[in-house]
């Protein structure tokens, strides 16, 4: 009898580079072990899946970027855009919290293709019968 | 070991050999074994959890000065 699926939620409420990686890293890690995921952006969070965007460090620290991206590169892990692309091609759910659209004035033209819109119950929905929650921001 | 295919995962860090270790898995062919090659300190933990978590074997783990050579069968 094979188990189902874990289901994996997480929300993403704030756009720094470290955030963003996690978020994706996490994401990719749980889709390639057979886990459902679901990833909710909200707030800042939203930033990230506007076409193009390359996120960074919070502060004082941005002018490190660089040398993170360079890092992770040096070891296969590649940056923001590429590790999105990623978790849409292997299935993770992505999702727009359809409130922050509006409030950002963020439309569906501006944002990568694939992801989905959604209000807070319809996510709540989905999170209700998560195995895991995480919540990055 | 008897292997039928070698995945070469030295130099990346986690997720990537767990990401590359997944993408080659779904293209293998089912009862056949694959060596994966790890320097990956982490990889020690991942792998077997991959394993768990998808219904694989991992029929064998060696350690050989920092590397590890894992031998992933497909069941499912």
């Amino acid at each position: 009898m094979v188990e189902k699926a874990k289901r994996l939620v997480i929300v993403v409420s704030e756009d720094k580079f470290d955030k963003a990686m996690m978020s994706m890293m996490m994401a990719n890690t749980a889709a390639s072990m057979g886990m459902e995921v679901h990833v909710f952006h909200t707030f800042f969070g939203l930033n990230l899946l506007k076409k193009g965007k390359v996120p960074k460090l919070g502060g004082m620290m941005r002018l490190f970027t660089g040398v993170f991206v360079g890092r992770m590169k040096a070891v296969g892990i590649e940056n923001y855009p590429a590790q999105l692309a990623m978790a849409l091609d292997l299935g993770v759910n992505i999702y727009a919290c359809s409130t922050t659209m509006a409030l950002m004035r963020i439309t569906k033209e501006n944002m990568v293709d694939g992801v989905k819109i959604l209000g807070a119950a319809g996510f709540l929905d989905i999170a209700a019968d998560g195995d895991i929650s995480l919540f990055i921001g | 070991m008897q292997k039928d295919e070698t995945l070469d995962c030295k130099g990346l860090m986690c997720p990537m050999p767990i990401v590359k270790l997944a993408k080659k898995m779904k293209e293998f062919p089912v009862g056949k074994v694959l060596e994966m090659i790890s320097d990956d300190i982490g990889s020690k933990e991942d792998v077997p959890a991959w394993c768990k978590r998808t219904n694989n074997q991992l029929v064998e783990m060696k350690e050989d000065k920092g590397v590890f050579y894992y031998y992933i069968k497909r069941l499912v």
